[in-house]
């Protein structure tokens, strides 16, 4: 693994001249088809998992049928177009596509600056175990399932038998509905969403501060800066790009959603609010059988989140930073 | 250079996809193969009888066979058991078939068995509650057409023709095309949904068995009030009637009680797809009351967050929590020292326990409550995938044999029952290998859903003695109210409705929806919410369905209300 790395760097660092120099694509291969035969595994990987599939998106033109390949299916009505004309005339469909931009951008707004500001703070600890202690401890709601955060969601939130409801009563309040009542269910979500990833997604910036020249630090320390000034004119600019980076990329899912954590957070009372795209997907096109019409959906919201990944890596290009490519 | 790497990378894409796309082909030509073989089963029965003998193939045939698994504490596999194995080698004595079972989840049944249909993976012989389903996949060409099949192998299938009869075996027969994608099991207890009430809670309040709906209130209130009586430090988890997310069940004496007494069988069934009654004219009213006692603090607060399967609500019944609830006619009483009532008896009380009641009269003062009719519960089908069509009825043959029924049901004397006196069977708890995973092994009994015990007349002696550690006299009352003053409802065939064709799903979602907002909202906001919800049930299909099904009645009655 690590001779792997240390190769890609030297040929990275070595491109430039040999292009320069123009050397025969003979040449070039013989001495690097190492790297291109390691190469090969993670693109058989993307070529099976990812392309491959891509065949079959051609469900969402076609009338589908288990029994049948689809090659031989039945081209839809309108030109093929009759799932995605079917998808937008459903009020459930325009619902959870409404949903998932709210609850994404609410995501996005609240949950994005969580690790950077969580890593800013530890950034400023001196004492090293006490540090190493609090970021592990935060790193591990990561590796819980949602379904497991749910049922302990469940045991604390409960209107009736939930922990804190139970003390909340107690003290002589109506219990609070934080999962059963639509806008204190979205307020839970994002909580537990922030909660779950905000220790995990702040690893990249700490790695990202860490690369920060010391210099500046002590520059800006003899410039009379203090800790906050040092934060907001060093440490911030110092991580922009790699903020802009994962803006860009959490941009460029923000009409699809993880499954599970909808999907465990749902109830009956809140799906005004709690039903996604993906969660939609699975009802409707899995349990109730219309996979040409999922297979419009999903085809869909793959497209606009191209089309986000696009415009944000355009943005942010125009705006002077370096972009995802 | 990089421009000719890149290239290079695209043109493997473009293989890639081009081969995986070759490889699509004659493996989906094989499946279309498959499943145009096993339409054609009729003509190749012809072929294999010569290879049968007596009703025993000459050469050993394998079919998979689908079973729930309801995860139940100390169960067994419900794969590989003594009575699995009774059956494989019953099957591979009598018809040299090696007998192999799958299972799917209980409660999640329909998710799974879609999935496994979806994936042509599902078993042989599958079984489902919902039709839907089935035409659905019919529809595709994913299931086989068993007209034939029962009619044409009729004198090798006694014992499953014998106890189906016409009315099971052709009820899904379709009255134009004469296609039969499924066979209905046979209900052998026709007792549905009974309420249950504390009989010591009563007792402890001075309070009467309540015979109204009023006096049904008052006690739920009476129970609330007295909580630091009943409940002591528990006070606090004081639960006065309970439900699940599944109000259409779980009020469903209630919502039955408000239906109208002379409701004619068109209208019943025009607006009766949803088995639930949401679409029925009353539901409403009933609805707008549990609403009122759910704002009286009268219902469980957290119902609508646990799913199906979840047995929270089950502990708070058993811990002894919960004053009234409303659910299967024999639900305290199941799984033996499980049982609610066993564990009533054990955490709180001798006299702790739930008795039936009788108290949700309609207007014309009768309970009415509707029955399961012998068909309309499980229905068994075989998917185009199953290979094996004659042996599969074979299966069907030999679990509808009287001696087999029996023994699935009682299992051994003396470790799962023992003869009572009067000749009655006692079913006693078995643990360990002999423990029954599904009361009276309804699961694997698949053609049959109740006590049999292969002869109907010991059936009916036996009945209050089905459950271990359950007093009968408890039983038998619980038997006596499910069936006072009771319904059920003919079969209406007027063939497929196609509206309601794989919309099965979004509708049963929609109706739990509707029915738990509407539970849970302000008195105030309650006809807002109901019609919101109501209208997005119609919108999404359920009017059509209403539609289709009355211009099909039209078809085949006329303007008559009732079939003749």
């Amino acid at each position: 693994m690590k001779k792997k790395e240390q190769m890609v760097e030297n040929s990275l660092g070595e491109k430039r001249p040999i292009v320069k120099r123009r050397v025969p694509a003979k040449v070039y291969l013989k001495k690097y088809w190492q790297l291109y035969a390691m190469l090969s595994l993670p693109l058989i990987y993307l070529i099976v998992f990812k392309y491959a599939p891509m065949v079959y998106v051609q469900i969402a033109f076609k009338k589908y049928s288990i029994v049948q390949s689809i090659w031989k299916l039945p081209i839809a009505d309108n030109h093929g177009f009759q799932y995605f004309i079917k998808a937008f005339k459903t009020p459930d469909f325009r619902r959870a596509l409404k949903n998932t931009i709210t609850l994404n951008l609410i995501d996005l707004v609240i949950g994005f600056p969580a690790p950077i500001i969580f890593a800013l703070i530890l950034n400023e600890l001196c004492f090293k175990r006490y540090k190493k202690v609090v970021q592990t401890i935060a790193y591990m709601p990561h590796f819980l399932s949602w379904v497991i955060i749910y049922s302990l969601a469940l045991q604390l939130l409960a209107p009736e038998a939930g922990m804190i409801n139970l003390i909340w009563k107690k003290m002589g309040h109506e219990p609070i509905h934080f999962l059963d009542e639509a806008s204190n269910w979205i307020k839970t979500y994002i909580g537990f969403g922030v909660w779950q990833n905000f220790g995990w997604g702040s690893i990249v910036y700490l790695a990202a501060i860490a690369g920060i020249n010391p210099e500046l630090y002590e520059a800006a320390a003899v410039d009379g800066a203090g800790r906050f000034r040092k934060m907001w004119h060093v440490t911030l600019p110092g991580i922009k790009s790699t903020i802009v980076v994962l803006l860009i990329m959490n941009l460029g899912n923000i009409i699809s959603s993880g499954f599970d954590r909808t999907f465990a957070f749902q109830n009956n009372l809140v799906m005004k609010v709690a039903d996604v795209i993906s969660t939609y997907v699975y009802r409707v096109g899995i349990k109730g059988l219309q996979f040409s019409l999922t297979t419009a959906v999903g085809l869909f919201q793959s497209v606009v989140n191209v089309f986000f990944l696009l415009m944000a890596n355009w943005l942010s290009r125009r705006l002077g930073e370096r972009g995802i490519w | 250079m990089k421009k000719f790497v890149m290239f290079l990378l695209a043109l493997a894409m473009v293989l890639a996809l081009v081969a995986c796309g070759d490889d699509e082909k004659p493996a989906n030509d094989n499946q279309s193969n498959n499943s145009s073989s096993s339409n054609s089963s009729s003509n190749t029965t012809k072929e294999e009888t010569k290879e049968v003998v007596n009703g025993k193939f000459t050469t050993k045939r394998t079919i998979t066979v689908e079973i729930y698994d309801r995860g139940n504490d100390g169960g067994s596999d419900p794969e590989n058991n003594m009575y699995t194995d009774y059956i494989k080698k019953g099957m591979l004595e009598k018809h040299n078939v090696e007998v192999v079972f799958k299972k799917v989840p209980r409660w999640t049944e329909v998710d799974d068995i879609n999935n496994l249909l979806a994936a042509n993976q599902a078993p042989d012989i599958c079984v489902t509650y919902s039709y839907p389903t089935i035409l659905t996949y019919a529809n595709m060409g994913g299931v086989l057409d068993l007209s034939k099949l029962v009619e044409d192998n009729k004198a090798d299938l006694p014992n499953l023709w014998n106890w189906l009869e016409d009315t099971n075996i052709l009820w899904d027969k379709d009255p134009d095309t004469g296609v039969l994608w499924a066979i209905e099991g046979k209900r052998n207890e026709t007792e549905r949904i009974v309420t249950f009430m504390r009989q010591d809670w009563l007792d402890k309040l001075g309070l009467k068995t309540p015979t109204t709906k009023a006096e049904f209130e008052k006690c739920l209130v009476a129970f609330r009030d007295n909580a630091k009586t009943l409940l002591g430090a528990d006070a606090d988890k004081m639960i006065p009637f309970s439900v699940s997310y599944d109000i259409g069940w779980r009020a469903s004496n209630l919502i039955e009680s408000f239906v109208d007494p002379n409701v004619t069988e068109k209208e019943f069934y025009t607006l009766g797809f949803d088995d639930r009654m949401l679409t029925q004219k009353s539901t409403k009213d009933a609805i707008k009351l549990l609403n009122k006692w759910y704002n009286d603090g009268l219902l469980w607060k957290d119902f609508a967050l646990y799913g199906s399967g979840d047995t929270t609500e089950d502990s708070y019944l058993k811990a002894g929590y919960v004053g009234a609830f409303t659910h299967n006619w024999d639900y305290p009483f199941r799984n033996g020292a499980d049982s609610i009532n066993a564990n009533l008896a054990r955490e709180v009380g001798p006299e702790a326990k739930f008795v039936a009641v009788d108290c949700f009269e309609n207007a014309a003062g009768e309970y009415k409550k509707w029955l399961y009719s012998s068909a309309g519960d499980r229905k068994i089908f075989f998917p185009a995938t199953n290979d094996e069509p004659l042996a599969s009825m074979y299966y069907l043959d030999f679990i509808s044999t009287p001696e087999v029924i029996a023994y699935l049901q009682m299992g051994d004397k003396g470790v799962t029952h023992e003869v009572l006196e009067s000749g009655a069977i006692q079913i006693i708890g078995a643990t360990g290998a002999a423990i029954q995973n599904s009361g009276k092994n309804i699961d694997y009994t698949i053609t049959c859903n109740g006590t049999y015990y292969g002869d109907q007349a010991l059936a009916a002696k036996s009945k209050a003695y089905g459950y271990a550690e359950i007093d009968p006299a408890l039983v038998e009352q619980a038997s006596n109210v499910a069936r006072n003053d009771a319904v059920s409802n003919r079969n209406v065939n007027v063939g497929e409705i196609a509206a309601e064709a794989g919309v099965g799903d979004t509708l049963s979602a929609k109706r739990d929806q509707a029915y738990d907002n509407a539970v849970v909202c302000k008195v105030a906001d309650f006809d807002k919410v109901w019609n919101e919800y109501l209208n997005d049930y119609l919108a999404s299909g359920g009017q059509d369905i209403i539609d289709e099904r009355t211009q099909k009645w039209e078809k085949y009655f006329g303007s008559a209300t009732s079939q003749k």
